[in-house]
C-alpha cells in the first residue's frame, strides 16, 4: 500500500513542471516533441488526429508511455512552412471551435426539445 | 488557417432527465471518444470523501461503512459553484458538505439505516443523496432508499460524513453516468441483383441468420429490406450466410467513420443534459489550458 501513488497525481500537475514543454529534434529538421503533463489518451488522440488533418504536417503522432506516468508525447514533423509548434496551436484552435459548435447545437437542439414537451 | 476545422452535425432523439441518445455526425472518432472519456472521467459530481465516525457498534466495521457511503449518489447540481480540493481556493469558495447521520435501534427487529436517515447540511441542502426524502414525511410513490447497514437492538451508528466534489479519474464514485457508450453508424447495402436470383425460402433463411433482425423479408414485394439498421451489430452472420450461399457480394456491411450514436445514462447525480454540455467545457477548457501554456514561439525557429 504505502507505495502506491497518490491518486491525485493524475489530475495535479505538480509545483515546478510545466503543462506543456517542446522539445526540438536534433537531428530531424521541423520535428519537435511536445511533453504534456497530466494528459492522457483523451488530449493525445484528439491533438494527433486534427494535426494529421493539417496538409503542412507530414508526420504526427503521440505516445503514452506508462499507466503510471501521468504524461503524454506529441511528435510533430511539418513540410517546412509552418514550424510544429504553429502547427500545434493551429490543432488546438481548430478543436476548440469544433467543441464550440458541438456545444452550441446540443444545447439548440435540447431547447428544441424542450420546447415539444 | 482554419481551413482544417471540422463542421460537425448533432441531433438529439431522445432526452430524457437520465437518458439521452444523440447522433454526432461529420467529425472522426478521437471527438467522439474524446467527449466519451470526459464524460466517463472527468465531469465533476459530489461524493462523500471522509468520514468522521463517532460511534460504530453494528456489524460493519469503519472502513466498510465509509466505503458504502461514499458510493451513495449524491445530487451534484451544486458542484457548478463549488470549488474542488485540488483547485485554488478563495475565501467566498465552499469545498465541504457536511452530511450527519445518528440512528440508535431500540425495537426488537431488525432496523435499515438508509440514506434518508442522512441529516443534510443546512447551509447546503441542494446537496442530497438521490431519492431522498425526509423520514418523517415518507410517502408511498417516494423511491426506496439505499441501504447502508442493518441493526438489531442497542446496536448505535453515529457520524460525520464530509462530501467533496471530485472526478471520475480519482475515484469511480465521482463519476456522473451508468454508462457512455457511442457507436459507429452502421451501412447495410444490398447487392439488388444479385438478391433476385435467390429464391424466397432462401431470401427468408438469410434475414434470420443475424439474431440482430436488422434485415427483413417483405412477402408482398419478395424482396430483403434493411429495416433496422443500428439493430445490427457486427456479428458477420449475414456475411457468413453469403459466403456460404457463394455470394459474397451479397451484401455489404461497413462502419461509417463520421457518424456516431451517443448514448448516455445518468445516475440522476446530474442530469444527462447537464453531464453532456458539462464535459464539452472540460474538454474545451482543457484544450484552452494548453493552448494557454503552449511556451512561445522562438525567435529563429524559421531558420530550423
Amino acid at each position: 500500500m504505502s507505495n502506491a501513488p497518490d491518486r491525485y497525481e493524475r489530475f495535479v500537475v505538480p509545483e515546478g513542471l510545466q503543462k506543456i514543454s517542446i522539445e526540438k529534434d536534433t537531428k530531424v529538421t521541423n520535428a519537435a516533441t511536445f511533453t504534456l503533463q497530466r494528459e492522457d489518451h483523451t488530449v493525445g488522440n484528439l491533438i494527433r488526429m486534427q494535426l494529421l488533418r493539417d496538409p503542412e504536417v507530414m508526420f504526427a503522432g503521440y505516445k503514452f508511455p506508462h499507466p503510471l506516468e501521468y504524461h503524454i508525447f506529441i511528435k510533430v514533423q511539418t513540410m517546412g512552412k509552418k514550424p510544429p509548434r504553429e502547427a500545434f496551436d493551429d490543432a488546438l484552435t481548430n478543436l476548440i471551435g469544433e467543441l464550440t459548435d458541438i456545444r452550441d447545437k446540443f444545447q439548440s437542439e435540447a431547447d428544441i426539445k424542450r420546447q415539444l414537451d | 488557417m482554419l481551413s482544417n476545422r471540422r463542421l460537425p452535425d448533432l441531433k438529439i432523439r431522445d432526452l430524457r432527465d437520465d437518458y439521452c441518445e444523440f447522433e454526432l455526425s461529420n467529425t472522426d472518432v478521437s471527438m467522439a471518444n474524446a467527449l466519451r472519456r470526459v464524460m466517463l472521467v472527468e465531469v465533476p459530481t459530489i461524493a462523500v470523501d471522509l468520514v468522521e465516525i463517532e460511534q460504530n457498534t453494528t456489524v460493519l466495521n469503519d472502513e466498510f461503512i465509509a466505503h458504502r457511503l461514499g458510493l451513495i449518489p449524491l445530487v451534484s447540481t451544486a458542484v457548478h459553484h463549488m470549488k474542488g480540493p485540488f483547485d485554488d481556493i478563495g475565501e467566498k469558495d465552499f469545498t465541504d458538505v457536511e452530511l450527519s447521520l445518528h440512528v440508535l435501534c431500540t425495537s426488537d427487529d431488525t432496523q435499515d439505516v438508509t440514506s434518508n436517515d442522512f441529516i443534510l447540511d443546512h447551509q447546503h441542502p441542494e446537496v442530497y443523496p438521490v431519492g431522498y426524502s425526509d423520514s418523517r414525511m415518507q410517502s408511498e410513490d417516494a423511491e426506496r432508499p439505499i441501504l447502508i447497514v442493518k441493526m438489531r437492538k442497542n446496536q448505535e451508528l453515529k457520524l460525520k460524513a464530509i462530501a467533496r466534489k471530485g472526478i471520475g479519474k480519482d475515484h469511480a464514485k465521482w463519476i456522473p453516468v451508468a454508462t457512455v457508450t457511442f457507436q459507429h453508424k452502421p451501412q447495410i447495402s444490398i447487392n439488388r441483383a444479385l438478391m433476385d436470383t435467390l429464391d424466397e425460402k432462401v431470401k427468408e433463411a438469410f434475414v434470420d441468420a443475424s439474431p440482430s433482425h436488422a434485415l427483413s423479408y417483405n412477402s408482398v414485394t419478395k424482396q430483403v429490406e434493411v429495416t433496422e439498421t443500428e439493430a445490427y451489430m457486427y456479428d458477420g452472420e449475414y456475411e457468413k450466410m453469403a459466403q456460404e450461399l457463394h455470394h459474397p457480394d451479397l451484401i455489404t456491411i461497413t462502419q461509417s467513420d463520421n457518424e456516431f450514436i451517443f448514448r448516455v445514462e445518468g445516475t440522476g447525480v446530474l442530469s444527462v443534459e447537464d453531464v453532456i454540455i458539462t464535459a464539452v467545457d472540460v474538454l474545451t477548457a482543457k484544450l484552452r489550458n494548453l493552448q494557454q501554456a503552449l511556451p512561445p514561439p522562438e525567435q529563429n525557429e524559421g531558420e530550423n
